[in-house]
């Protein structure tokens, strides 16, 4: 028997604060002959304003058109040619860019970056604007529009956040707005928020914290601070619905999602939820997986998620009904299962296995330089500090069935969530599995 | 106001750090199951991975879907323990057990935390060799497996893929059929044909299993050696049709696939591919990068995302299997531009055939391929993946350690004749899943 487990999986790193107010970390692992750079600023979909929502995200896709001294195409040629990839992506609360090189070429990324820090604007024009817009409605196409239950997502969240809060809205933005937005949007955007005072830069690999620090300095010590933002609107209040819909898409089995706004990222609660989410459904073994798919056979598949949010964190289930079933069915089921959790019959052992299938993922997913520079970056710029990392990792093991229980009972309440059931359309009801 | 930032000229890049593949220990247990071991100590975790000649390629012809269920239902009860004490095992253990099937493998893959090694490798064990195919999971799961299906086709990027496979090697040969099976035999196939098929294929000898990760050697070895000792046997070679042409029979025809409303066209235009064995496959590997390797820089995306922003993505790829694979280019584009975007493929692919590509694009390609190897080592999964490879098609062990030297010797005529062999327009068919393309 194995009934003890290791000490968490510990990210050790150091932070350096330049002149100018952008923050500078060093996590060293001389592992493989690499280094990861990490990019991260303090800014995303939730920045925007309703009518120009996707911005944050069509101002990524810009930000690979060029700046002044590395114009349209030298980005990605000169990073190949080292043996490097980059990439960026924008979530709710940040957008980052990032750059894995063999270590002799930490440069290349670091004068790149500057490059498009202080030298972006005068290459921004119309043509690079039109092209990327093409490419961002085509990747909503091909990401949401052209998938079986592509449009959910962006329903649940309109319906869990009421008001125009600013997660209401969907990150990639709506065609409506994607197709309305201007040149001038995107220099303001830009000249607001990517600045060294809103920006995290991680080093991660096969460097010495003094030589990142140095690199640094050298690279981005010069450019101004950017303007004083205020910090995101952070509500004790989370909101609270209680909201029931149904749409109808292209697809053949009816699938119900569920979602709730909980405590954000880091907070102890936040982590005994996300143990409840492992403890639901990660595993056959697990309390959802059993009595939806594996006994009560009512589903095909059953998920949870917790997003690793600001403002507030993010609760989803979601399940696909077995054909012949009854959506409503599965509905209760899932009803069913979270009373059973907050009524208070969990037991430790179940609380030490979710806590481990957490360490296994946190261990698989932080395998790389690349993905260890991400998540300190995340922490910086969510929770304020890159050991907050290790705060977060080490909370795992205070928590208890009984946190787990109270959790549930308070955040995941049916009067405070939002329902979506889709339906097959008509074409799709005529077919049947067999 | 601070002073404006001034130009920095670029840095100036020096050698490259020699790449360090993995020195794994090869050896053989006492009863034939062929072992590579490669130990790396920076994370607590060890992947596991059991390949068996057991993919759908050996599964009988009027029973597709047999091997993917046999894969499916290892974890659903063994001779030892239930379904439901078996997964509360793993569970509890923060372990993953499961098994993968594709054509020409089964692969049972087993992702541990440093401190249930022991325990992890006897579930492994137990799992691939003595599952008992309970009646009531037999029947859960193939239920499950014929809704799947069924969901599959929901989407039509998979109505694309697997139209595709279908027409680049047609039905007679297992790549052109599904390796997850048909609705007709999942639903056909008894409990005994899948109790038969483990018994006959899921042998050791022949086997390998590849471990990676945070293990000491010795322990290991001796670990694996109790787990397997109960097993025995070898299993029938695996029959693959005699070899292909070079060029599929539906070569040079557009098979369309209406869809309804749908928001984009998927598009693939695929073709025969090379033998993973052959000194052709690196050289196709960088013919294939500078078409469409690369999302950004590859011709494909350059021309159908960068210029035009008529797609998210554009790609191709050949893929490698135990028989001869296939070579196949894919995007997902704006619906009304469904025929331009086929024609500018394919000019891009019959300019690859027909002109050399200048040394510049050449050696960027070839640069990026070798100076990007050390990312391709860096986790256990990867370096299992890696080490896999030399197993699954009997490439010599030290294949990576000639990787480099092999794509630097790649030339321009190397490419242009592998793309005028590969990718020429006559060679290949093209399969269009979308709306109103006539």
């Amino acid at each position: 028997m194995q009934d003890t487990h290791d000490a968490p999986f510990r990210i050790e790193s150091r932070t350096q604060v330049l002149r100018n107010g952008m923050r500078i970390v060093a996590h060293e692992d001389r592992t493989a002959p690499l280094v990861a750079v990490h990019l991260m600023y303090r800014v995303g979909s939730r920045d925007e304003r309703p009518g120009r929502t996707g911005l944050a995200h069509l101002l990524e896709h810009l930000m690979f058109e060029g700046s002044q001294h590395a114009p349209k195409g030298d980005f990605d040629d000169l990073l190949e040619r080292v043996g490097g990839t980059n990439n960026g992506s924008t979530w709710l609360d940040r957008t980052n860019y990032y750059e894995t090189v063999p270590s002799h070429a930490v440069e290349l990324p670091l004068w790149l970056e500057r490059d498009r820090m202080a030298f972006f604007l005068p290459t921004l024009n119309e043509e690079t604007l039109e092209v990327q817009r093409g490419v961002v409605i085509n990747e909503r196409r091909q990401s949401f529009e052209n998938r079986p239950y592509g449009m959910a997502d962006e329903r649940l969240h309109e319906l869990l956040f009421p008001g125009g809060h600013p997660y209401s809205w969907p990150t990639i933005g709506y065609t409506r707005d994607l197709d309305a937005m201007t040149l001038e949007d995107a220099r303001t955007f830009y000249s607001t928020y990517y600045t060294a005072g809103n920006a995290v830069l991680v080093f991660a690999g096969d460097i010495a914290a003094e030589d990142a620090f140095a690199l640094a300095e050298r690279y981005f010590g010069d450019l101004p601070s950017g303007p004083v933002l205020p910090d995101p609107a952070r509500s004790d209040a989370l909101p609270s619905v209680g909201v029931r819909e149904t749409m109808e898409d292209a697809v053949s089995f009816p699938r119900t999602y569920r979602a709730w706004a909980v405590p954000g990222y880091g907070t102890r609660d936040w982590v005994a939820l996300d143990v409840l989410a492992y403890l639901l459904a990660d595993g056959e073994s697990s309390r959802l997986q059993r009595a939806l798919v594996r006994e009560g056979q009512l589903a095909q598949d059953v998920d949870t998620y917790l997003y690793p949010t600001a403002l507030c964190g993010i609760f989803g289930i979601v399940s696909t009904a077995r054909s012949g079933v009854d959506v409503d069915t599965v509905d209760a089921a899932i009803r069913h299962v979270l009373d059973s959790v907050a009524r208070g019959d969990v037991g430790e052992d179940e609380v030490l296995g979710a806590v481990r299938r957490v360490r296994r993922d946190h261990v698989g997913q932080l395998a790389t330089v690349e993905e260890r520079a991400d998540a300190l970056a995340y922490a910086a710029t969510v929770l304020g500090d890159a050991e907050a990392l290790n705060r977060v990792s080490a909370l795992y093991d205070e928590i208890t069935a009984e946190d787990v229980e109270r959790v549930a009972a308070q955040y995941l309440d049916e009067s405070r969530g939002v329902t979506l059931l889709v339906l097959p359309d008509e074409a799709e009801e005529v077919q049947d599995a067999a | 106001m601070p002073p404006s930032p001034v130009f920095l000229p670029a840095p100036s890049i020096g050698a490259p750090p020699a790449p360090r593949v993995p020195r794994p220990e090869r050896y053989t247990l006492s009863n034939g199951l062929r072992v590579v071991a490669a130990r790396m100590g920076e994370i607590p975790q060890v992947v596991l991975r059991l390949a068996i000649s057991a993919g759908s390629a050996a599964e009988p012809r009027d029973r597709p879907g047999t091997a993917a269920l046999v894969g499916h239902l290892l974890t659903e009860g063994t001779e030892l323990h239930t379904a439901q004490e078996l997964n509360a095992r793993v569970d509890y253990l923060g372990a993953l057990l499961h098994a993968n099937v594709g054509h020409d493998y089964a692969e049972a893959e087993a992702v541990l935390l440093h401190e249930t090694l022991e325990e992890g490798i006897h579930l492994l064990a137990e799992i691939v060799t003595r599952p008992s195919f309970p009646d009531a999971e037999v029947e859960r799961i193939r239920n499950e497996s014929l809704d799947a299906l069924v969901a599959r086709e929901d989407e039509p990027g998979n109505v694309a893929d697997d139209r595709v496979s279908l027409e680049v090697f047609g039905a007679d040969h297992p790549y052109g059929r599904p390796y997850f099976g048909t609705a007709e035999g999942i639903a056909g196939v008894t409990r005994d044909e899948l109790v038969e098929f483990h018994a006959r294929h899921y042998r050791p000898a022949g086997a390998y299993l590849v471990a990676a990760g945070d293990f000491e050697p010795g322990a290991l070895r001796e670990m694996l050696e109790a787990a397997f000792a109960g097993w025995a046997g070898e299993g029938p070679a695996v029959e693959y049709p005699a070899e292909v042409g070079d060029t599929p029979e539906a070569a040079g025809r557009l098979v369309v696939f209406p869809w309804e409303a749908a928001a984009q066209s998927e598009i693939r235009i695929a073709g025969r591919g090379i033998d993973r064995r052959s000194p052709d496959w690196v050289r196709g590997a960088v013919a294939n990068y500078i078409l469409g390797g690369s999302t950004i820089t590859g011709r494909l995306g350059a021309n159908l995302r960068e210029e035009k922003g008529w797609t998210y993505g554009a790609n191709s790829a050949f893929s490698a299997g135990v028989a001869r694979g296939g070579w196949t280019a894919h995007t997902a584009v704006d619906v009304e531009v469904t025929a331009d975007a086929v024609e500018e493929m394919l000019r891009e692919m019959r300019r690859m055939a027909e002109e050399p590509v200048d040394e510049a694009e050449l050696r960027r390609a070839r640069d990026a391929m070798v100076l990007s190897l050390p990312r391709a080592f860096e986790t256990p999964g990867q370096v299992a993946s890696r080490l896999g490879t030399l197993e699954a098609y009997g490439l010599p062990h030290d294949y990576w350690d000639r990787y480099p030297a092999a794509v630097q010797a790649v030339t321009a005529e190397d490419v242009r004749r592998i793309a005028s062999e590969r990718f020429h327009p006559d060679r290949v068919v093209r399969v269009v899943v979308g709306d109103g393309v006539a």
